[in-house]
């Protein structure tokens, strides 16, 4: 919390008038029980023109008014208006103060968010994939919400609850010195039972979250899996898991807010035994002998104080849960901010275009971070030619992405180097590396944005014939200009609306448009039926003479073309040769050559 | 021709491992949640039908109301009492001197406490009362609702949005408990104190009470319209807030894109736009809406001074009012202000719950799946005998899915289904699960329409593997035994054995007890189909129906699944449903399916042999690429 403080710096001036102008609206509230005293004491009682001379203060505002001659409804209508008045004030007092808080904070938050992005936007793709992207959202989402909402609540009400109960207190003993004794008595009691109760409750509202969320997985499981449970006939058996999941619900929030339930009668219990008590003092002052100055409007205004009193000390205890709380959000945005990106780039910025090697990985080995076991690549020994067609098969899990994603450094190898034109990549600018290639993902991502905006993000100067042209060469032109507004159509939901193939077509539009050094393919045309993608990769050749492609593919049919296929087995590259040659010389491929092709060829001899 | 155009799912990726951060919670903003108040279609039937809910616990709704009204009561004599002991402090008319009548002020306070104390019990009986009132009819919802979605057919989940039907089951359910257990009973107590108040002032004066009441109209104006106001930043940033959870939610899952396009600092931008807006559009909002409590509070304090106004006057033109009345009026017109506010507040709530309650009957006035099947069928003794008699059958009005669709199976026979994308595979499962009914034709098995099987005896007749496996968050036990609770260890482990899901489940630190995860997320694809097939295999059904998963798995670990798969059809009749060829090729008969009819059908050589629709299929899927 204390390092997220040092983004209301900025606001410090707001920071500290907030609490002041809070200060200026409680005083106007301590202030009105006194002026409703006085209207009762001096504008009702019927002596009240003979007792008004022992308050100072009220006489004096009286007589500075209107002289020494006043009549009681001029007492009344004179502290009515000022009450008025003040309540002006100190309303005006609450409205600047909630601006100059909402400032502070809102801009405090502002501040804290767009840093806490840019964070986001600086880490390595391992490191996002630790926070996993639920929890990115969240921290920079509802967990800064929270802590703005904390620090608004901060400037506002942490000010307003003390002082209520300091500035009460001490309007009380002024009342009557032995009106403080039903304090003594009252706010120790409230408090202890106010901590007692939250203590049991805050544990069991975590408790109350995971019944909930065990409610919700049954009922999304028995909705996303309707056909099943209906397949199996065992609607009753759900109807029976559902049912028990409910009641252990049911169970958790009835002792909730059972408990909870103590908390008002308590609250009311105590206010009122303080009223009875203060009636009571006043009486006997009152009663004695001696003038004690003791009068019913300062037993009214005693009341009001007492119960303003008793709230500020539920205020308190509440106010508590929300720091808790605020605590836990700003962990977990400290730990976000707090994390340093552990890639970063080098100075070089551009490099031989005309080495012969594109890509050198020498004894490379990766294993994520955070996992145990044994590596998911190791012994990589690879060079990839200028303008070469480098195919890489394999089995899921084999460590093919993992492979290909060393190249634009989203992971760094654990052991080896890798290098791009004889360069190791550590020692370009980020920025610089990653120009120089176009990468096609497996899962295509497309961006809310036109079909051309998102083929833009290859070249944001590429002119709209550029794009055009490259879509042509992904084969994408064709269903593109089928829509209703082309180029222009908006892609919402991630390409909800479009195929898988059309999503990755237009990925593939998108690295074209950047005319990379080194392209990479994961696995990007899978979706694509094979004449459409025998019509690509003809595209590609014609183009990309001088780009280096790394694919990744599952059917041979892909890959048989290309100038090398690597066999990546276990993390390891087991064979490394062109297609004839593979099917010679390793049986991995030849068994998944097999198991697709066998068919055709079978076929063919009509057995 | 795009017999493969299905997105292929994640594949080669190892997912480091995840690390749970924080809690997940749900929602939007913190703030300005029930600044819409939602309205309901037709409140009164909704109303209706929701009170005939809470009616069903009749008693416990008695002994709340009594509380209640007991409460409420005891709430309005506090005050009463109190003016009555500050009245006992009287001036001595020859001394001018202050008095007290000591026995008379004691008896009050006594009063006093009684009441409040009678008042503070009753009143957390009330509250519990409240609280249990709400979880017993919300419990009741929650379970009906559940029952509801279970018996409806498929057709509603296939054509509702998920995330819809789960908003019914926690959103809504979650607003009429909020509005029985705290918007109904402040109402109540709410209008009881107004009723109780207005009473007790008319008592002490008539006069002052109409003034009092002079200011219920304005404050009510005032902040209907100031409500208005602030509603309006309150909408735009909500919108705000999600744009930005969108513009998050995008960029981080497609971070590597972002990366690899190096547009970290443009998104960085972009989001500091939003950002900023959102900052303007929040502090607006919080001004607005802290301009409520000043101007209520100004209300509320010249209601006051008014009161004292008339209250002195009162006094001075000799009229009888004591100081004791005025004091009490004073307070009554606090308690008189409040509930105003509180049901404008409970208001927009139970506004709400009633558009929520009425979504949740929505569901339930949905039709069931229609099931007047009678004739009871032995499932042991089922041959398999499947036929299709010139079935028709459109999802949509007007767009024909079937048209005249015939086909007959042999019992035992393995039959593959192939065709386009769309031509009406996974539809024929639809109809002979009775997912679905048929506009036209039959579908028999063993010679009965399938329509005269109840349908519990139909389904556990058939057992299907689905394209999505679907695993419940439970153990692997039952997750295998699921339809068949009843199931021996030894059935158990028979059946894992021939799915080959034994050796990675046995593999498993906690074996067949392992819990899966939300939708068995911890287990890779190609095992939770092993999964779902011994689930088929335990079930041990006459009929089987493979809707046959796409590459969503390697070449090898298909070749597992395919080996499971043969061990499964064995000795039953199979119906696949093929999006890949390679895999079909021993079938006994192959249908291929074009435009809702069956347009060949044979094995796999002849069908190849006649060179039409099949053979188009098949060359699109294999031949490899002329250069």
């Amino acid at each position: 919390m204390k390092k997220l403080f040092r983004y209301l710096k900025p606001y410090s001036f707001l920071a500290v008038i907030s609490p002041l102008m809070m200060m200026g609206e409680v005083l106007a509230d301590l202030c009105l029980p006194f002026l409703m005293s006085f209207i009762v004491d001096f504008g009702i009682e019927a002596d009240g023109l003979q007792t008004i001379t022992d308050s100072p203060l009220a006489y004096g505002i009286m007589s500075t008014l209107w002289g020494k001659d006043f009549t009681q409804m001029q007492i009344i209508l004179t502290f009515g208006l000022l009450m008025l008045l003040i309540t002006l004030v100190g309303g005006f007092f609450g409205v600047f103060c909630a601006y100059t808080a909402a400032r502070a904070a809102q801009g405090f938050g502002n501040d804290l968010r767009r840093d806490a992005y840019a964070r986001v936007m600086s880490l390595s793709i391992e490191q996002t994939d630790r926070f996993t992207t639920g929890s990115l959202v969240t921290r920079m989402t509802n967990d800064i919400a929270m802590i703005v909402e904390f620090i608004e609540q901060m400037l506002r009400m942490f000010v307003r609850a003390p002082m209520f109960l300091i500035g009460g207190t001490v309007m009380l003993i002024l009342l009557d010195a032995d009106f403080g004794l039903v304090l003594l008595f009252s706010v120790p009691v409230l408090l202890l039972t106010m901590i007692l109760v939250l203590s049991r409750a805050i544990p069991m509202y975590a408790k109350l979250q995971r019944r909930l969320d065990r409610v919700n997985s049954v009922v999304q499981e028995n909705v996303s899996g309707a056909r099943v449970v209906k397949a199996y006939v065992s609607e009753e058996q759900e109807s029976a898991r559902f049912s028990r999941a409910n009641d252990d619900l049911c169970d958790v929030n009835f002792r909730v807010l059972k408990l909870m339930a103590i908390i008002s009668p308590v609250l009311l219990l105590i206010q009122n035994g303080a009223v009875i008590a203060l009636i009571w003092i006043g009486g006997v002052n009152l009663g004695t002998v001696e003038a004690t100055g003791m009068t019913t409007g300062t037993i009214m205004a005693g009341i009001t104080y007492v119960t303003q009193v008793v709230h500020s000390i539920m205020m308190v205890t509440t106010m508590f849960q929300s720091v808790s709380r605020a605590m836990a959000s700003a962990t977990r945005v400290r730990e976000l901010l707090d994390t340093d990106p552990a890639i970063l780039g080098g100075t070089q910025e551009g490099s031989d275009a005309q080495a012969p090697v594109a890509i050198r990985m020498k004894d490379v080995s990766f294993r994520y971070p955070t996992a145990i076991g044994r590596p998911v690549l190791h012994d990589i020994n690879l060079e990839i030619r200028r303008g070469e067609t480098f195919a890489i098969i394999g089995a899921t899990g084999a460590g093919k992405t993992s492979l290909v994603g060393l190249i634009p450094r989203f992971y760094d190898a654990t052991d080896g180097s890798v290098e791009i034109d004889g360069v190791p990549i550590g020692e370009y600018r980020l920025d610089a590396l990653r120009q120089k290639i176009g990468y096609v993902m497996q899962k295509s991502e497309l961006f809310s944005d036109t079909v051309e905006g998102n083929i833009r993000w290859g070249d944001p100067n590429a002119s709209h014939d550029e794009i055009r042209d490259a879509a042509r060469a992904a084969q994408a032109d064709g269903f593109i200009t089928g829509f209703q507004d082309g180029y222009d159509t908006p892609i919402a939901e991630k390409g909800a609306s479009l195929s898988g193939g059309q999503k990755q077509r237009i990925s593939i539009a998108r690295a074209l448009t950047r005319n990379p050094e080194i392209l990479i393919l994961d696995d990007s045309t899978s979706a694509l039926d094979l004449a459409t993608e025998a019509r690509l990769q003809r595209e590609l050749r014609e183009r990309l003479r001088d780009t280096t492609v790394v694919m990744i593919a599952q059917r041979i049919a892909s890959v048989q073309s290309a100038d090398r296929i690597a066999v990546l087995e276990n993390g390891t590259i087991t064979a490394c040769a062109p297609h004839d040659e593979l099917l010679k010389s390793s049986p991995t491929y030849r068994e998944i050559y097999r198991s697709q092709m066998a068919a055709t060829e079978k076929g063919g001899d009509a057995q | 021709m795009n017999q493969q155009n299905r997105p292929t799912a994640s594949k080669a990726q190892t997912p480091p491992p995840v690390i749970p951060l924080g809690p997940n919670r749900r929602g939007g903003g913190p703030m300005g949640a029930r600044m819409h108040a939602e309205k309901p279609k037709n409140t009164k039937k909704t109303l209706g039908r929701l009170l005939r809910y809470i009616g069903k616990s009749g008693v416990l709704l008695g002994v709340l109301l009594v509380i209640m009204v007991i409460v409420t009561v005891a709430e309005l004599l506090g005050p009463f009492f109190q003016a009555c002991a500050i009245d006992t402090i009287q001036k001595d008319a020859v001394s001018g001197r202050l008095t007290v009548d000591f026995d008379a002020m004691r008896g009050y306070l006594v009063m006093m406490a009684i009441v409040f104390v009678i008042s503070a019990v009753l009143s957390y009986f009330q509250e519990v009362l409240a609280a249990k009132l709400s979880l017993r009819t919300v419990r009741a919802m929650r379970n009906d609702l559940f029952c509801k979605i279970s018996r409806l057919p498929i057709q509603y989940t296939d054509t509702h949005r998920h995330g819809d039907i789960m908003s019914r089951m926690t959103n809504d359910v979650e607003n009429v408990s909020n509005a029985i257990s705290q918007s109904i009973t402040s109402l109540f107590s709410c209008v009881l104190t107004l009723l109780g108040a207005m009473t007790m002032m008319l008592y002490y004066s008539p006069l002052m009470t109409l003034i009092a009441v002079i200011t219920i109209p304005i404050s009510i104006l005032v902040s209907s319209k100031l409500a208005k106001f602030m509603r309006k930043y309150f909408v735009r940033q909500q919108r705000l807030l999600g744009q930005l959870n969108g513009q998050v939610e995008e960029t981080v899952t497609s971070y590597k894109t972002v990366v690899a396009y190096g547009k970290e600092e443009e998104s960085v931008k972009k989001f500091a736009e939003t950002s900023n807006q959102l900052r303007a559009c929040a502090i607006s909002a919080r001004v607005w809406g802290s301009i409520m409590g000043p101007i209520m509070n100004f209300l509320g304090n010249l209601q006051y001074v008014a009161i004292a106004a008339t209250g002195g006057a009162l006094v001075l033109s000799g009229r009888a009012i004591s100081i004791g009345s005025i004091q009490a009026m004073l307070q009554y017109s606090k308690k008189f202000t409040r509930p105003i506010n509180m049901i404008a507040n409970q208001y927009s709530s139970i506004l709400t719950a009633l558009a929520g309650a009425e979504r949740i009957f929505e569901i339930m006035d949905s039709a069931d799946e229609i099931d007047e099947g009678t004739r009871k069928i032995d499932i042991s003794s089922v041959n398999g005998h499947i036929e299709f008699r010139d079935v028709c059958f459109g999802y949509v009005e007007g767009e024909p899915v079937l048209q005249g669709l015939n086909l007959s199976v042999s019992p035992g026979q393995k039959i593959a289904i192939v065709g386009a994308t769309g031509s009406g595979k996974t539809t024929v499962v639809n109809l002979l699960t009775r997912f679905y009914e048929p506009n036209s034709g039959q579908i028999l098995i063993d010679g009965i329409d399938i329509r005269e099987i109840p349908k519990a005896d139909l389904r556990h007749a058939i057992a299907i593997v689905l394209q999505d496996t679907v695993l419940f968050s439970d153990t692997i036990r039952n997750n295998i035994t699921y339809g068949h609770p009843e199931a021996t260890d030894e059935q158990l482990r028979r059946a894992a054995q021939t799915a080959k899901a034994d050796r990675f489940i046995e593999r498993l630190p906690e074996g067949y007890d392992t819990k899966l995860t939300e939708s068995g997320s911890n287990l890779s694809q190609g095992q939770r189909q092993l999964l779902a097939i011994a689930r088929a295999v335990l079930a041990d059904p006459k009929i089987l129906i493979l809707d046959e998963a796409t590459s969503n798995v390697d070449t090898r670990t298909e070749m597992q699944i395919q080996e499971a798969m043969v061990a499964l059809m064995k000795n039953r009749t199979s119906l696949i449903i093929a999006h890949r060829l390679s895999t079909i090729r021993d079938a006994d008969l192959i249908v291929v399916i074009r435009n809702g009819q069956v347009a060949e059908a044979g094995t796999h050589d002849t069908l190849l042999a006649q060179d039409g629709e099949y053979f188009k299929l098949y060359q699109n899927q294999f031949a490899g690429i002329q250069t």
